[in-house]
């Protein structure tokens, strides 16, 4: 409700999409105007799980155009602490998308994260399976 | 209850960005109680705004509600469940403060009606902490001497190695106080002064026929 009430700017719940299957939503969402990513628009793919919410959501970017950015590998997988060790069931849809279009407007450099093309060619198709090292706070 | 609502103008009218599943498990007991559950359904503009008495983590009325230190409410088989999730590592699901089954209080509304004591519903609601006021101030405070107990007097042998047995202490004062009988405390001095006093007499006896 709250996030489509008063959703992030720039943020839309592919209503067809998740009508079709409850547990699986994309997300549209533009970058945030005044940043980088200003104008483009990127799909986030959520799964929920069935012990959703005391079980974080899987959250991967899809489709044609993946956000380049220092946390974000060319997979669509995301390194956000929230997505696993720091979820919260009191955290939302909209919660998630506003950290993420945060991360991107904090973005002062477009660039794959350093270990993309070993990360990419050995992870897990679940971006959760990955042991993921949070070390970076300033993006 | 968790339902996604397709309207007219294609938007979903429930509760809010949540998936399904939120709650079918933890609350499938006591839907029908839920004085918000029917009515939300039908959008949410008519619906009076309670959105402050909301569980945190399923969205709905909060059935078996708990609050934490932090202030932050529940209902009490939601956060047992992300409780249990991380027992090590316990934090408040809004705010990441500290807490635990110990540190939350559980509220008692005068509308849930012909509630059972919750305690005995599983899983259990920790139960609520009275604690006693402070007693009004006894009868010459400052020596203590009119309590029970301000004034005690221990007595042992008094040969020359074990003088320490011999103690003249504890003339009023607030530490004086004895336990309650019953605690363990109690028990424990108890058991303590009889050693001593079973050492008093074999000493005792020693002294007199060696």
């Amino acid at each position: 409700m709250s996030l489509l009430k008063e959703p992030p700017p720039g943020v839309t719940v592919d209503v067809d999409q998740a009508h079709t299957k409850l547990t699986e939503w994309v997300v549209h969402m533009e970058g945030a105007s005044g940043t980088l990513y200003e104008g483009e628009k990127f799909q986030l793919q959520f799964k929920f799980s069935p012990k959703y919410p005391f079980d974080s959501p899987e959250v991967i970017f899809v489709g044609e155009h993946i956000p380049i950015h220092p946390h974000i590998y060319s997979n669509g997988h995301i390194c956000l602490s929230i997505l696993t060790e720091d979820w919260s069931p009191a955290l939302s849809v909209q919660a998630i998308c506003l950290s993420i279009i945060s991360m991107l407007s904090s973005c002062k450099e477009k660039k794959r994260p350093p270990d993309n093309s070993y990360y990419v060619k050995t992870c897990s198709a679940n971006p959760k399976k990955t042991k993921w090292w949070y070390h970076d706070d300033t993006v | 209850m968790t339902v996604v609502v397709l309207e007219e103008d294609s938007t979903i009218t429930m509760a809010t960005a949540r998936a399904p599943t939120a709650s079918d498990s933890t609350h499938s007991d006591n839907s029908s109680s839920n004085p918000s559950g029917g009515g939300a359904e039908g959008g949410g503009d008519d619906v009076p705004d309670n959105s402050n008495f909301e569980c945190n983590i399923c969205l709905d009325t909060a059935k078996d509600a708990v609050i934490s230190m932090c202030g932050h409410l529940f209902c009490w088989p939601c956060l047992h469940q992300w409780l249990e999730t991380r027992p090590n590592h316990q934090t408040c699901p809004v705010c990441k403060a500290a807490i635990s089954r110990d540190k939350v209080i559980p509220l008692y509304g005068r509308g849930s009606g012909n509630q059972q004591d919750p305690r005995d519903k599983l899983p259990p609601r920790p139960s609520g902490q009275r604690t006693e006021p402070e007693p009004q101030g006894g009868f010459m405070p400052g020596l203590g001497l009119g309590e029970a107990g301000g004034f005690q007097f221990h007595f042992g042998i008094g040969a020359f190695p074990f003088g320490i047995f011999t103690t003249f202490n504890n003339w009023g004062g607030a530490a004086a106080v004895p336990p309650a009988p019953g605690t363990q405390q109690y028990q424990e001095e108890r058991f303590l002064s009889q050693v001593l006093m079973a050492m008093g007499l074999l000493f005792l006896f020693w002294l007199i026929f060696v």
